[in-house]
């Protein structure tokens, strides 16, 4: 179910000019800026990684907006209350759609190595290349659980799209996807090291140069398992409290 | 007189029902949240890479931050009028319709500044950027003129919206090309030429370089070239929107394609 799932939501998603369009050309665009910086920081031996680093942030924007806009879309076409009534857990039924962005996110990813490959001879020498595979099928899930926790607040706030335009940059920064946590206040180090996209990064980055991957993997895979747990928790609160207050279409 | 009030109440009135962002959580989340993390991402990548200093990524992101409502609001001002059904009563309307289109991008402007004025003052606190007294009036000015011509090229996106169905597609492409080719966040000398001659006919692009001079206090003497030439991209988008939206509106009319959706 879960699989089939996935998979409707992700020819769904797939039917969408507005959705192709931009999971074709932000990536790339992120990238090049990416490329761009790093040449001008002197830092040609790190462009592999700028490159992931880049595609990882066009797979959060995915598991962000395609998360959030979830929700809100199936508000707007009045099917929420529907999914919501399915004889199912409710995780059961959010759950396709979050993992289905973390899946087209995956194009953000490839792209980003494939443009610097072809574009900027960056060359994909992976220091633990099996390593980078495992490790970037787990960041996809994590964020995609990631995504679950988020989707189980959204059906609660009406304005959900004001979260999600104002999450992409934050967690970008935080996880240090591109900006090293290390150049970041003290203070971030903590909300950092709760965030499983903190992890997936590191685990990418520590494939793509060097370093234990492992340990990175299985703290991501952990944390996605309690973002699970939670946002399953949640969305059966959230439901049932929306059920209560007849509030779910809240249009 | 009328044709000053038309743009004006006109530009306000399409505003409040037009833009969708006006709900405080939403704007303050989408336009004053967002670009402020995004001024402080690239801060911080700039520092690490040390590419530029602070003053080059704060206030240049800080103007870039006006193209999320002119850039998008340009855009609404004209796709939600087809979304709602009631672009065929715009059109119909007696008045010029050009000075109805562009008299909305004032407001947008007026929100883009808004925008750009808030993500410098708190980014440069956060930051510890300190510039001169003298400079703030030279930099409001600065921001103003690259919102204005923000909001024009939003409105040129906009008009496209009389022709094509998934404009929204063209605004947020335009939006992340924007990041890349104005210059703001990597230097003019670390980009091809292609992209730097293409991102002179941009706007923000000379809106940022002249806010920089004023923030290092070079004076309005040194700035006035650039700014100057971000008046002239602005006007050159107000004379393209205008000129494409009477383009289009006739062709809609001929082809009986003004609702399709």
């Amino acid at each position: 179910m879960l699989a089939l799932g996935t998979l409707a939501h992700v020819k769904q998603m797939s039917r969408s000019p507005f959705e192709v369009t931009i999971a074709l050309v932000v990536p790339i665009v992120q990238a090049t800026l990416a490329v761009y910086l790093f040449r001008a920081g002197h830092e040609q031996h790190r462009l592999l990684q700028a490159a992931v680093g880049a595609g990882l942030m066009g797979v959060w924007s995915s598991v962000l907006f395609g998360s959030g806009g979830a929700i809100q879309n199936q508000r707007w076409q009045g099917t929420l209350e529907m999914i919501m009534l399915a004889p199912r857990r409710p995780v059961l039924v959010i759950l396709p759609i979050t993992v289905a962005t973390g899946l087209t996110g995956t194009y953000a990813l490839l792209a980003t190595l494939a443009w610097g490959r072809i574009l900027y001879g960056i060359r994909l020498d992976f220091v633990h290349p099996f390593a980078f595979v495992v490790a970037a099928v787990v960041c996809i899930v994590a964020l995609g659980m990631f995504g679950l926790l988020l989707a189980s607040t959204f059906v609660l706030m009406r304005n959900a799209n004001a979260l999600t335009n104002a999450l992409e940059y934050p967690i970008w920064l935080v996880s240090g996807m591109l900006v090293p946590i290390t150049v970041l206040p003290a203070w971030t180090g903590p909300l950092a090291a709760m965030l499983p996209t903190t992890w997936g990064a590191r685990a990418l980055r520590e494939a793509t140069s060097g370093g234990p991957v492992w340990p990175s993997v299985a703290v991501c895979l952990g944390i996605s398992v309690l973002c699970l747990i939670f946002g399953s928790l949640s969305l059966t609160y959230v439901e049932r409290r929306a059920r209560a207050a007849a509030t779910l279409a809240l249009a | 007189m009328k044709t000053l009030r038309l743009m004006t109440m006109g530009g306000v009135l399409a505003y409040r029902a037009l833009f969708n962002w006006t709900r405080p959580a939403i704007f303050v989340g989408t336009l004053l949240v967002g670009p402020l993390f995004q001024l402080l991402f690239f801060a911080y990548l700039g520092r690490q890479l040390q590419v530029a200093d602070d003053r080059f990524y704060i206030v240049g992101n800080a103007v870039l931050t006006a193209t999320l409502a002119c850039v998008f609001g340009g855009t609404l001002a004209v796709g939600n009028e087809r979304r709602y059904g009631t672009l065929g009563h715009v059109l119909l309307s007696p008045r010029s319709r050009t000075a109805v289109f562009l008299g909305r991008a004032l407001p947008y402007a007026g929100n883009g500044l808004l925008i750009a004025v808030v993500t410098l003052t708190v980014g440069a606190t956060l930051l510890g950027l300190r510039f001169p007294a003298r400079a703030i009036s030279g930099l409001l000015l600065a921001m103003a003129v690259g919102s204005l011509a923000c909001a024009f090229f939003g409105l040129t996106l906009g008009a496209l919206g009389l022709r094509f169905r998934d404009v929204w597609v063209v605004s947020n492409v335009a939006v992340a090309l924007l990041l890349l080719l104005t210059g703001v966040n990597v230097p003019s000398g670390a980009l091809p030429g292609w992209m730097v001659r293409i991102g002179e006919f941009l706007p923000i692009t000379h809106a940022a370089a002249a806010a920089r001079d004023l923030a290092a206090g070079r004076g309005l003497a040194a700035a006035a070239p650039a700014l100057g030439r971000e008046a002239l991209v602005g006007l050159g988008y107000a004379v393209l929107a205008a000129v494409l939206l009477k383009i289009f509106e006739t062709e809609s009319r001929r082809t009986a394609s003004l609702e399709t959706l």
